[in-house]
């Protein structure tokens, strides 16, 4: 077995190990085509600032007597974030969190606290992660079909709705499902409440992805705040990147004062899932933000539909029923062997898998891909979840 | 005895990779059953070393069910989980959640968790996969 040494350098022997290690994780992240994390960064210049410890415990809005934290630059990159969504201005709040899940998190637990007694509705091709939420937070869940497309099927959910009028829903709406990209209808699913005559209702907008896709598109299906959505969570390591996991959660702001009006009760003020929380990962995304720009992550979006598109064309011409939906990136064909899942990390479910055609997604790699596909033997009838 | 539910697409080898896994994970199997439900298979089974065979069974590519849920089968069409919920309602009994397990063949197998099991058991008698 290993020791750990406690001199100030590592030994030959622990050097070597990292030397390898670092060497297959470059070598890996060459075939990263099924999972949607974007390597095209270079955060070099905020290198130095792991030499601190930095910690951003707390809400970024409120001064902290621990000083050694990037609030600031958080609090820059929520606003950006926040007019993406079209938040009006000084009606929203939110936080960097650790990623996607942590910000899911945050959404129904702000929606449970609003309406304690509140089901939460979510659809068959939710991401797996939401399951340990709804038993965390030990809320009352129905899941709803979805449509052959991955959409949540709103005959379904009306009809159960139907039944449950005076218990408040808690939608948690995917805006671009992990396995196929589907955007849920937000629109129609407001109309329902309309059409039911249900006041209580809060939507919790899954954007892990597409949060940082639709601001950028043309014609977005619905999908923020102005589209009357209460919380939105958008992960940082997919479409903006970094070399670390995060996020940002971002909520009404009339929403959080509520609870932050409870948790004076007990005498702090901390609005955050998490108590002490990553103070790099803010710069990262403040980084990105600033040298990238939104110029520049709308062409990246623009790029990576040119680089879907054809990967769908490159997979019909060798016979795959390749397709994508309206703006998005991950482009859906029929499930190849476990050995090419496993060679290039795709992301299988059932009979399909995908390509999510990220900022450093090539079309060499594209082509190299489509490659081994065509020469690829199917397995005998396989099944697996999500990935 | 605490039963496990597992649920695949139907295929001829269900029984001998779930029996397999057990197996190999030292489980001995006290009782084990298989049906055609719609398009998907459904095996139930009773082992003497139940935390660890939903443990094993999790590295196969079949779903697991503990005993926590009671497992249905609806026609696939809407308002069925609808229909479920309102004998909950009318019942006056809690449901905790509600999950869609497989759809298959005009079959959907439906996870059911409710406070009162016992009663929820009951209430879904017609319905329930054994």
């Amino acid at each position: 077995m290993a020791q750990i040494s406690t001199g100030s350098s590592p030994t030959a022997e622990d050097q070597r190990r990292l030397d390898d290690l670092y060497e297959m994780l470059r070598r890996e992240s060459e075939h990263s085509v099924g999972y949607p994390c974007n390597q095209l960064f270079d955060y070099g210049p905020l290198y130095r600032f792991l030499d601190l410890p930095v910690n951003n415990i707390g809400d970024p809005y409120v001064t902290s007597n621990f000083h050694v934290n990037t609030h600031p630059f958080e609090r820059e990159v929520v606003e950006t974030l926040g007019r993406l969504t079209r938040a009006p201005a000084g009606s929203f709040w939110g936080y960097v969190t650790s990623g996607g899940t942590e910000g899911n998190l945050y959404g129904i637990f702000l929606g449970r606290e609003l309406f304690p007694g509140g089901v939460v509705y979510y659809s068959e091709d939710t991401h797996y992660s939401v399951n340990k939420i709804l038993r965390c937070l030990q809320v009352r869940n129905i899941m709803i079909k979805s449509d052959p497309d991955g959409r949540m099927d709103l005959d379904d959910l009306r009809e159960t709705l139907k039944i449950h009028r005076d218990v408040p829903p808690i939608i948690f709406a995917n805006i671009g499902t992990t396995m196929k990209g589907a955007i849920d209808d937000v629109a129609g699913i407001r109309r329902i409440f309309d059409d039911l005559a249900i006041h209580a209702h809060y939507i919790h907008s899954d954007a892990a992805l597409s949060g940082m896709i639709l601001p950028f598109v043309d014609d977005p299906q619905p999908w923020d705040f102005s589209d009357g959505v209460d919380s939105i969570a958008i992960s940082g390591h997919k479409m903006i990147g970094s070399p670390m996991p995060c996020g940002v959660a971002l909520a009404k702001k009339s929403h959080v004062d509520r609870i932050a009006r409870n948790i004076e009760y007990v005498g702090t003020l901390d609005t955050t899932v998490l108590g002490s929380r990553n103070g790099v990962t803010p710069l990262f995304l403040w980084y990105a933000l600033r040298t990238v720009g939104l110029e520049g992550f709308r062409r990246r979006v623009e790029s990576c539909f040119e680089t879907a598109d054809y990967a769908i064309r490159r997979l019909k011409e060798i016979g795959r029923d390749a397709w994508r939906h309206r703006n998005s990136i991950t482009v859906v064909f029929p499930r190849p062997s476990m050995r090419l899942i496993r060679r290039w990390q795709l992301a299988p479910h059932r009979h399909d898998a995908h390509v999510i055609v990220m900022p450093h997604v090539t079309r060499e790699q594209i082509d190299r891909l489509v490659e081994d596909i065509a020469g690829d033997t199917p397995d005998p009838t396989e099944e697996r979840g999500t990935s | 005895m605490k039963e496990i539910k597992v649920v695949s697409e139907n295929r001829p080898n269900m029984v001998a990779e779930i029996t397999g896994a057990l197996a190999d994970a030292g489980v001995n199997i006290e009782f084990i059953s298989a049906e055609n439900v719609g398009g998907s298979g459904v095996v139930s089974l009773t082992v003497d070393r139940y935390d660890e065979a939903l443990r094993a069974l999790a590295r196969t590519p079949f779903q697991a069910i503990s005993e926590d849920a009671i497992v249905i089968r609806l026609e696939d069409k809407p308002g069925e989980l609808a229909r479920i919920t309102r004998r909950f309602k009318d019942a006056n009994l809690n449901l905790r959640s509600i999950r869609i397990i497989r759809r298959e063949g005009g079959t959907g197998i439906i996870a059911v968790a409710a406070e009162q099991p016992e009663q929820a058991k009951k209430l879904l008698k017609d319905v329930l996969i054994s």
